[in-house]
């Protein structure tokens, strides 16, 4: 059977006629027309997306003026025209695919769960290509308060975020979470590049990546919560 | 749909009775169930009206209601197999044959046509030959890429392939057609 044969199949069936009982369709205009009123669409992808870029800076610009530029101080100009412009890349993608996420039958150009391996990946690469100091002085103490001031930063900004698009509406909620705690946690490793002076590869190929990974899974476990029918 | 963003009733109660019964079809594919179909079709018009305002006026409006539509039948699924998990099967249930892709009056019954399909593969039948959805179109719907809609669509149309040639060859009908 040639697909043709199969395709003329399914137009017959798809000719034959399918009514709604006229009471259903009535009930639902009725509840539609009760509560009908004008809204204000929301603003264009382009817009939301550049706001959770701004977002993003704003938290990690404000955290390492906080906290210190040392990081970037430290870097040469040859290392952070690598580092930063990753950082901003995997920011506009990530800002881009949340906006997709937030608003139905977006396209979407990233997978969440890529999104977040790939972006893992090559910051692990870019790291690995920039810092070649293999010493790990007060690995675990220095890296728990990088951790921690990583996430806080990105809670800061997976906040702001969620006020920006909280008129959005998440079809699926476990990718928008995912993809959201992804934005909120290259938040948290901008500040900690911006600030951190402890060039150590394990320090940073360790402790500064498992923002995201970390704020990606919060993300998904607090979509799951949210959409847990309650007993 | 910009003029029912506006709050324009006339316009709501023209998308709801011209977009309703694709949308019913959608789910009765899926469910095989008037009554689940007639709920789900409610829930997902008071969905739509809830966040309306999340349309982008230009877009196609397919992608986005059927977004949601899937959403709302996810959702019910979902709440379904918890109930389900909750009964205590006191026997197995005998197994029922499929019935003939038939209707009566000679027209082939997509439901049936789709049921040995997967849910996946059977959504992505429905939106593209009965809502006649582009590829990207469905890509949006399902939130997946264009190459996976191809994919669904190629074993689909490989399981229609098989279960119709076999019903030809025992001699069954298929339609009308064979």
């Amino acid at each position: 059977m040639k697909d043709w044969e199969i395709d003329e199949i399914l137009k017959q069936a798809a000719q034959a006629p399918h009514d709604v009982d006229p009471a259903v369709l009535d009930r639902v205009a009725r509840s539609i027309g009760s509560s009908l009123g004008p809204v204000r669409p929301l603003p264009p992808a382009w817009a939301l997306a550049g706001g959770l870029v701004l977002i993003c800076a704003a938290v990690a610009l404000a955290g390492a003026v906080r906290s210190g530029f040392y990081g970037i101080q430290n870097l040469s100009v040859l290392e952070n025209a690598l580092l930063f412009p990753v950082l901003g890349i995997l920011i506009c993608l990530a800002a881009t695919a949340f906006v997709g996420e937030m608003i139905p039958g977006s396209r979407r150009r990233v997978a969440p769960g890529l999104l977040l391996g790939a972006g893992s990946l090559g910051l692990l690469a870019v790291f690995a290509i920039l810092f070649r100091d293999y010493g790990m002085e007060q690995f675990v103490s220095q890296g728990v308060v990088c951790l921690t001031a990583g996430l806080l930063h990105a809670i800061a900004a997976g906040l702001a975020s969620w006020l920006l698009l909280r008129r959005g509406f998440a079809v699926n909620p476990m990718a928008a979470g995912v993809v959201a705690g992804t934005l909120a946690g290259l938040a948290g490793v901008t500040m900690l590049e911006l600030h951190c002076p402890n060039f150590e590869a394990p320090h940073v190929m360790l402790w500064h990546t498992a923002v995201m990974p970390l704020c990606a899974a919060t993300g998904a476990l607090l979509a799951r919560a949210a959409t847990r029918p309650r007993k | 749909m910009a003029r029912y963003q506006r709050g324009d009733f006339a316009a709501a109660t023209a998308l709801i009775h011209r977009l309703s019964p694709q949308m019913h079809r959608f789910f009765v594919v899926q469910f095989a169930s008037r009554g689940d179909a007639d709920d789900l079709l409610q829930e997902t018009w008071m969905r739509i009206h809830e966040v309306r305002h999340t349309y982008r006026v230009g877009e196609p409006v397919l992608p986005w209601l059927y977004a949601i539509a899937r959403h709302i039948r996810v959702d019910h699924y979902r709440k379904a197999r918890r109930a389900a998990a909750r009964e205590e099967r006191l026997e197995e249930m005998p197994e029922v044959a499929a019935p003939l892709p038939v209707r009566s009056g000679g027209t082939p019954d997509l439901e049936a046509l789709l049921a040995p399909l997967p849910q996946s593969q059977r959504e992505v039948i429905k939106m593209l030959k009965v809502s006649g959805m582009s590829l990207e179109e469905v890509a949006r719907a399902t939130s997946s890429s264009v190459g996976s809609v191809k994919q669904k669509a190629h074993r689909a149309y490989e399981t229609l392939r098989e279960r119709l040639s076999g019903e030809k060859l025992t001699g069954g009908r298929t339609g009308g057609l064979s």
